[in-house]
């Protein structure tokens, strides 16, 4: 029973963690139409920038955040006038492959500098027992970060006048730039937000758990089944796919070995896509 | 008399397929109509003159500045705004957002609070329907809010295409004294309108599109009595 209790604690708070990612590819998936098939690399940036913050800067992982979000925001809007716009209005398989290609850049780079070897982020911080189960602080942390990032990128799109240009351009791009919107600097500002959320939340998942170059791929899978499993396009649907995710995660892993969770997430993904393929809050 | 919107000359289409053969219009104040049967360009025309497809050839001069390189948006900042045809709404953002993006240039922005009050003293009904989502509208309803929003932008020039389109009869006489009470206010204007006798009857000069090219042009009332525009249009 106390493992219950503890495995839905924990994963609720990792749930917000991967709900972040998704939150970012499906910002880019709602103002693009692009699948970003490089959000798994920016997230293994953001876990090796945090790692480099904390080895070589002897910052913390959590003050770290603050610059690897800034860094991704303008890595995402250079890498999508390098290797997307030239390409938006080209049929999708032309995005897919551009955005892979960025990807396989990336980790191969990644790779010759860092190797594959695994790495970690000690955060020191022990964990606050609540009744008999336990829950680490780092876990309470990251939780409530990844809360606070949601609720800024909700009051951000729909307060903020930029927001709602981004929104404005996601429901109807020539409408969008017939009323005075550069709709080529949002969509570049959009796909920055994208990979700053994938850079954070890798950073914040690189608090958690052992990782190397090549696991942002794992995330990004996780980033999938979460924006189908919601409804892409949906906000609030990543938020509610990355809660179911994780908490099935953490509940499962008490019956069956974690290597099973690629597996069972692809089965979500697939069973999804035949019987509700607009996800749980998806549009039509 | 200085021109608000001189088309010299102009070539345009989709990609390599060539729509519009060297077109020129003048309009110099007040409604300028443009007629024409279905695909012969009207709208590939209004999408050449905001900006949203590219010329091939020709000038576009507005305010006596030519803007036939400038991007929508920037044709947008300096007061060249359309109600598209199918309305275009944001279909997830309520009534009031759809005005405030309207309004979203600093230009319009500044006048925000009294083009809001003159829009909707001219479609009350907006006013109680703030909240509600765009794309869930009627159809009339919705091409209030795309005109409104027009309106918020603070035209220098209102480029209409087809804005009666799917509205009643009742509807698009309102529609019509709407636009005549516009040309009072002195809007310079650019209707497009499947409606030829009633907008050839408000309009200060026509054209007459077919096929891509210009074939009639003269004032609204010599078009409305000229015997081709009676024939093909007007079925006369
Ligand atoms: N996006 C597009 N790509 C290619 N061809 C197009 C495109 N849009 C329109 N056309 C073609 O351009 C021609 C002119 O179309 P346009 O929409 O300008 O006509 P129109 O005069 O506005 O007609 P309607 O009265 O039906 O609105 C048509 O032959 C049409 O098929
Ligand atoms: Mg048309």
């Amino acid at each position: 029973m106390l493992a219950y209790v503890n495995a839905v604690i924990s994963g609720i708070l990792i749930g917000l963690a991967y709900a972040i990612a998704a939150l970012g590819l499906n910002l880019i998936w709602g103002v693009m139409k692009v699948i970003n098939l490089s959000h798994g690399a920016f997230i293994a940036f953001g876990m090796f920038a945090a790692y480099m913050s904390v080895k070589l800067l002897g910052v913390s992982v959590y003050t770290s955040l603050i610059p690897i979000f800034v860094a991704g925001l303008i890595v995402g809007i250079v890498a999508f006038f390098v290797s997307l716009y030239r390409v938006l209005n080209a049929p999708e398989l032309t995005t897919l492959l551009s955005t892979y290609s960025l990807s396989l850049i990336l980790i191969g780079l990644g790779t010759f500098f860092f190797t594959t070897n695994p790495r970690a982020i000690d955060t020191h911080l022990g964990s606050i027992t609540l009744g008999y189960s336990s829950i680490s602080y780092s876990r309470i942390i990251v939780g409530l970060i990844s809360l606070f990032l949601a609720g800024t990128l909700y009051l951000f799109l729909f307060k903020t006048s930029l927001g709602k240009a981004i929104r404005a351009v996601s429901q109807n791009p020539t409408a969008a730039k017939l009323y005075g919107i550069n709709t080529t600097l949002v969509l570049s500002i959009s796909f920055g937000i994208g990979v700053a959320f994938a850079s954070v939340s890798g950073a914040l998942i690189a608090s958690l758990f052992p990782f190397t170059i090549l696991s942002g791929g794992v995330y990004e899978l996780k980033s999938f089944v979460i924006c189908v499993l919601g409804g892409l396009g949906s906000p609030a649907g990543a938020i509610l796919g990355g809660l179911i995710l994780g908490l099935l995660e953490n509940l499962l892993s008490l019956k069956m070995p974690v290597d099973y969770m690629p597996f069972i997430e692809f089965s979500i993904l697939v069973i999804i896509l035949l019987i509700k393929p607009n996800g749980i809050l998806g549009r039509r | 008399m200085s021109c608000v919107l001189e088309i010299k000359n102009l070539n345009a289409g989709y990609g390599e397929i060539q729509i519009l053969w060297d077109v020129s219009i003048k309009t110099c104040s007040g409604l300028c109509a443009i007629i024409g049967s279905n695909g012969a360009g009207k709208t590939t025309l209004l999408r050449a003159i905001t900006g949203i497809i590219p010329t091939m050839s020709g000038s576009i001069i507005f305010d006596g500045k030519d803007i036939t390189k400038l991007p929508a948006h920037i044709r947008a900042q300096m007061g060249v705004i359309m109600v598209p045809e199918g309305r275009l709404l944001f279909g997830e953002m309520s009534v009031l957002e759809n005005l405030q993006m309207g309004a979203y240039l600093k230009r319009a922005k500044d006048k925000y609070k009294q083009n809001l009050d003159f829009v909707f003293s001219l479609f009350p009904k907006l006013s109680e329907r703030i909240n509600q989502k765009a794309q869930s509208l009627s159809g009339g309803e919705q091409q209030m809010v795309a005109i409104a929003r027009g309106l918020m932008a603070d035209p220098k020039i209102l480029i209409f295409d087809e804005p009666s389109l799917g509205l009643s009869p009742k509807l698009t006489i309102e529609v019509f004294s709407i636009i005549k009470n516009l040309k009072e206010k002195g809007i310079a204007m650019l209707l497009v309108e499947q409606n030829v006798h009633l907008s050839l009857s408000i309009a200060d000069n026509a054209y007459v599109l077919s096929e891509g090219k210009l074939v009639l042009s003269g004032s609204g009332g010599d078009l409305l009595e000229n015997p081709q525009v009676k024939e093909a249009f007007l079925g006369l």
